[in-house]
């Protein structure tokens, strides 16, 4: 195979070499890809029908409402959820089948109280099953005709920013710690719609692209690497559009050797080429174009036509990728459902997945098997996201991911008066915030179930953090894994960084810690106040004790359907203070740490709750999925992705929720592989 | 989370670089030339979160003030210039039938007037705020439209006040209803956009090399980001023109020329990060402020004490506890001497801005003349989260606005936004109507 070399552009009569020989890589499409494991992937008997969800409902009947739904709302809420001030300003009393499927959100969330048992309420019946099947199957069609938003264009956060420089320049820089920090809507910052750019950001990325690159150039290894770049940066050859008709007139054109001179420049004019796209391919995740080449290698042009050195021009034409929207934004414009696909969407599948779960660009590997258009080979998708799960770099999910989903990165914003509480002190902050970080990496990486999470009885403490938990024999700042067999504690539950989040400055907060269990472990967040309610702290008469005080709160009707159970369900860890230690007393005398759970199990202290818990696993993996799915989207989520939703818990219930089976049935899913919306035409 | 590099005033001034002014002025004077027919206006709100303890806030009656309430003695060298305004509200802000939040949107609506769609997710919509008015206005004036700074960043976790996206809570300005102008907090960052990265010789000439190839970057960056704009979606051709219009902005900025006032003989310090301490960090972006007022880089700002709802914990007055914590005192004798020490806190720094700018001349007049700046709260009391009669206060624009040295009561419900229009006067963007303004005041 020969390649052809494009290099002289607009340079006057400088040449065009073509090279012979060796490509830097071979591709055989006839070749299947070796498949690491010997035995047979569970995952390839993925029912694929199944994860893309929605789809598969799209084809059945969308129902009846009169039918399927009606007798329902009629025997079981509209006594309460009526049109006349309707409980919860929920109404469930429509006009019509159309006026009734308006609102899918609607539908969604009643199906969830009714599954989660919050609906209806205790003292009413349960809707019998032959009620609830055609209603389910009615909601469910109802949600999957709304669609869904596709994948909204998304620039890198700041993570992902420092992470990307490192891996594409080999920089220890860390530019994106001075940006502005970043918005998070849905309790994470990597939503597309909410990361904006303002001129800061523009401003900012400029200084930065400076720093960065004038950097490298002080320092003669990154610089050689840069300049010259190693077989294994290039991105291997694929389709990149058609070159610039100005080098299609010299292509092919042999090099004659009019003098040493210009021989020698059109080399370093050749090196540069070839630097340059080394780099872009690597910083644009796919292939840069022909064209594209053309407009970089001007900055290369230039410098030489003001007498400037080669290497001037090269690192003005990384400054300018560095600040271009390829690079800065996750650009999908692979459409393969075009007759004939550009080739970018197999570049675009490995970024979702290194975006994903190593919050960074694809690494070597990946790129080969991309441009090898691979990926589509399902043992070799499978085996691609086990080999990032247990690469280091998977520490991003548990820093990135697991940080927001547990809320745990608040604990930089804690505060607690030292005369309260002496123990707390920043070496405890830190170790409380690393505990969870390895914990949730330890899972990820050895590949456990992900209702370890929820179960696992053991953990990970420095010396530190383990006295504050009453372990004994862990010595130094190193963290080391140890048993909580025997002991009240074990899964996130009694992380001190949760209980921690989630307690007030002065005193424990059972709502708080109730409505963290509801948002992160089942699920099932509570409503808004309504409006109209005044949410602050009652006032307090004279001495009362923690339980009191919140009782407070059920003495209000329009209170008490949601405190009933945050605070009920809080109660349950009361048995941990303030900053997460084990207490038997808490300033009102013994702790009684019984809880009811919404759907009215009492359970009494931290490892009842966890027994009940674990009764419905799928609860809390379905909670953990639907946070995964928002942040590997980069999107709020819609109805219409309820259905692929059941299916990745389902599918990963196959194999006891292995955190890969997760992952896997999750990047196998419609609205992980989905495009960005369609195009909008000409404008 | 943010990096606490330094801690000590001391050490600071040891080692970081430092910028001659008269220098400053030769660089932007550039080829600019001197002497504009009347020195430039400038506007700058300060934010003070959570509300205040309004019955030390409060003038007791209206008219001249002859001594000012026990939060604003600090002031006490400015009396003459102050303007307590009360009555002032912001009914955008109150819960409607949003339900709680007020916090949020007591910081959306504080410069914009606009009540802010209640989302935790992808579409936030705020409104234009007063200060990118006047940007648009008056900002192709200067080298940055506008200066947006504070001394505290975004969230580390993304969960905000009930059920309202972050944006709203850590975003005092917005350009556009979607687009929110983040704020700088580093120092060291603020001296770097404002001044670049240092002032030997060399360094000025890269500056200016550096402008040239920055826009020959920015001129290859704009046509391929309209190639790949055909490409896209509607959604994503909106994102991208955000982007676009970003990118034309810097352009901009860079190809303007500089026309700067006369500016004293002191030195800005070059900062190398963001202080631990309240006070020191406040300052040192105040002194940045301050400079960009002098040489005329910008002439609109906003500075945010802290977000709203913050609970920062103030040790530097000897507050452990989180000011949010703190300001829902429940009349607890404890809290509010705590919650007072913070009020006072945040008012002192007030005085240190006024200081500063009393001190430069600028022809006839000092800069504190020349400039407009308010201070205020979205919320009225912490602990009860209204938004009527709020705690604001104008200081500066010597005789150019009625009211100097007065308590000026209006009836309580007065929009915050006549407010706004009548800056907006000021400065020289008139408008017929702000956010949910009734007409100007003063």
């Amino acid at each position: 195979m020969k390649r052809i070399l494009v290099s002289s552009l607009s340079l006057a009569g400088v040449v065009c070499l073509v090279v012979a020989g060796k490509a830097l890589y071979s591709r055989d499409h006839g070749q299947t890809p070796a498949v690491e494991a010997a035995l047979p992937d569970p995952d390839l008997s993925l029912d694929v029908n199944g994860i893309t969800g929605p789809e598969s409902h799209k084809t059945h009947n969308p129902g009846n409402f009169q039918q399927q739904a009606l007798p329902l709302l009629e025997h079981h809420c509209v006594r309460c959820h009526g049109r006349a001030s309707p409980k919860g300003n929920v109404s469930l009393v429509f006009a019509d089948e159309t006026a009734a499927k308006a609102v899918p959100a609607v539908w969604t969330m009643v199906l969830q109280v009714i599954d989660s048992g919050q609906m209806p309420p205790p003292e009413r019946p349960r809707p019998p099953e032959f009620e609830l099947q055609p209603f389910r199957d009615w909601v469910r069609a109802v949600v999957a005709a709304a669609g869904s938003t596709g994948r909204p264009l998304r620039r890198l956060n700041r993570a992902e920013y420092n992470n990307t420089v490192h891996d594409l320049l080999g920089t220890t820089l860390r530019p994106a710690d001075d940006f502005p920090a970043d918005d998070s809507g849905e309790g994470f910052d990597n939503l597309a719609q909410v990361l904006s750019i303002s001129p800061t950001h523009i401003e900012i990325y400029l200084s930065a692209a400076d720093s960065l690159i004038e950097n490298a150039r002080t320092q003669p290894e990154m610089w050689r690497r840069l300049s010259t770049p190693p077989v294994q940066d290039f991105i291997p050859f694929v389709l990149r559009g058609a070159p610039p008709e100005k080098a299609e007139a010299v292509k092919g054109v042999q090099a004659g050797p009019q003098d040493a001179d210009a021989v020698a420049r059109a080399k370093e004019i050749d090196r540069a080429y070839y630097a340059l796209q080394a780099f872009a391919d690597r910083a644009y995740r796919r292939p840069i174009t022909h064209q594209e080449m053309y407009r970089l290698m001007s900055f290369v042009d230039q410098a030489l036509s003001s007498g400037e050195v080669v290497d001037v021009g090269l690192a003005r034409a990384f400054k300018a990728v560095l600040v271009c929207p390829h690079f800065l934004f996750r650009m999908e414009l692979g459409r393969p459902e075009k007759a004939k696909g550009n080739g970018w969407e197999d570049f675009e599948l490995a970024a979702r997945l290194s975006y994903f779960l190593w919050s960074t660009m694809p690494d070597e590997e990946l790129f080969r098997v991309a441009a090898n258009r691979e990926l589509a080979h399902p043992a070799v998708l499978n085996a691609q996201i086990r080999r990032m799960l247990k690469d280091s770099r998977s520490h991003a999910l548990a820093v990135n991911f697991a940080g927001q989903w547990l809320q745990i990165r608040a604990l930089a914003e804690v505060t607690r008066d030292p005369a309260l509480f002496p123990e707390f002190n920043d070496d405890l902050r830190s170790a409380m915030l690393q505990e969870t970080e390895e914990f949730f990496e330890h899972v990820v990486r050895t590949d456990q179930s992900a209702l370890d999470l929820l179960l696992g009885d053991f953990t990970f403490v420095n010396e530190k953090l383990a006295r504050h938990y009453g372990i004994t024999g862990v010595v130094g700042s190193e963290f080391c894994r140890v048993s909580l067999a025997g002991t009240a504690r074990a899964g996130l539950l009694t992380h001190a960084s949760i209980l921690t989040v989630t307690a007030g400055a002065t005193r424990t907060s059972p709502t708080k810690r109730g409505r963290w269990i509801l948002d992160n472990v089942l699920g099932t967040p509570p409503m808004s106040p309504p409006p109209g309610v005044d949410t602050l702290a009652k006032k307090v008469e004279g001495k009362m004790t923690t339980r009191q005080r919140f009782e407070l709160h059920r003495s209000r009707a329009d209170c008490a359907a949601c405190h009933a159970r945050m605070d009920a369900l809080g109660y349950g860890l009361e048995e941990f203070g303030s900053t997460g230690g084990w207490r038997q007393r808490d300033e009102d005398g013994l702790v009684d740490a019984t809880g009811v759970l919404p759907d009215g199990v009492t359970f009494h202290g931290a490892k009842e709750l966890r027994a009940e818990l674990a009764k419905h696993p799928a609860e809390f993996v379905r909670c953990l999925t639907q946070k995964l799915l928002i942040y590997a989207l980069g999107r709020p989520l819609t109805p219409a992705d309820q259905g692929a939703l059941d299916a990745i818990v389902q599918l990963a219930a196959r194999q006891n929720y292995r955190f890969s089976s997760l992952v896997i049935a999750l990047i196998r899913s419609r609205p992980f592989r989905e495009l960005s919306p369609p195009l909008a035409g000409n404008p | 989370m943010t990096k606490h590099n330094c801690s000590r005033r001391s050490a600071l001034r040891g080692i970081g670089v430092s910028i001659a002014l008269p220098f400053l002025e030769s660089w932007f004077l550039r080829k600019a030339v001197a002497s504009p027919a009347e020195p430039a206006r400038r506007l700058i709100y300060l934010y003070a979160p959570n509300g205040k303890l309004m019955k030390d806030w409060s003038p007791a009656a209206r008219g001249p003030m002859s001594e000012l309430p026990p939060l604003l003695r600090a002031l006490e060298p400015w009396r003459k210039e102050l303007r307590v305004i009360s009555g002032l509200s912001l009914r955008p802000a109150t819960p409607g039938n949003d339900g709680p939040g007020d916090h949020a949107r007591a910081m959306a609506t504080f410069l914009t007037g606009v009540r802010p769609r209640k989302t935790s997710g992808a579409d936030v919509q705020a409104g234009v705020s007063i200060d990118q008015v006047a940007a648009a206005a008056v900002g192709n004036k200067t080298r940055l439209p506008s200066l947006e700074l504070g001394c505290e960043g975004g969230k580390s976790a993304g969960i905000c006040d009930n059920g309202y996206s972050c944006a709203y809570q850590t975003n005092l300005s917005w350009r556009s209803p979607q687009a929110p102008m983040p704020k700088e907090i580093n120092p060291r960052v603020v001296f770097e956009r404002l001044f670049g990265s240092g002032n030997d010789a060399a360094t000025r000439e890269a500056a200016s090399k550096r402008d040239i190839e920055h826009r020959s970057i920015l001129d290859f960056v704009a046509q391929d980001t309209r190639d790949v704009r055909k490409r896209l979606g509607r959604q994503d051709q909106v994102k991208l023109d955000e982007y676009l219009t970003s990118l034309r902005e810097v352009e901009a900025r860079i190809q303007r020329a500089q026309p700067v006032a006369a500016v004293g003989d002191q030195k800005v310090q070059k900062p190398i990060g963001i202080p631990s301490d309240f006070r020191e960090h406040a300052r040192q972006l105040i002194d940045l402020q301050v400079v960009a007022f002098q040489a005329d880089l910008t002439r609109i700002s906003t500075f945010v004490l802290g977000n709203d709802g913050s609970n920062r914990s103030y040790r530097e007055v000897g507050v452990s506890e989180g000011h949010h914590d703190t300001s829902h005192h429940g009349n607890e004798a404890a809290k509010l001497e705590k919650l007072r020490r913070i009020n006072l806190l945040h008012v002192e720094q007030l005085a240190y801005l006024l200081g500063k700018l009393a001190s430069i001349r600028e022809g006839e007049q000092t800069l504190l003349d020349r400039c407009l700046v308010v201070y205020g709260s979205g919320i009225r009391d912490g602990d009860r989260h209204d938004h009527d009669d709020l705690p604001i206060l104008l200081a500066g624009a010597g005789s150019a606005l009625p009211g100097r040295g007065e308590h000026l009561a209006y009836p309580v419900g007065t929009p915050l936004c006549n407010l706004h229009l009548t800056l907006l006067d000021w400065i020289g963007a008139r408008n017929p109507r702000f956010g949910d303004s009734t007409g100007q005041l003063l």
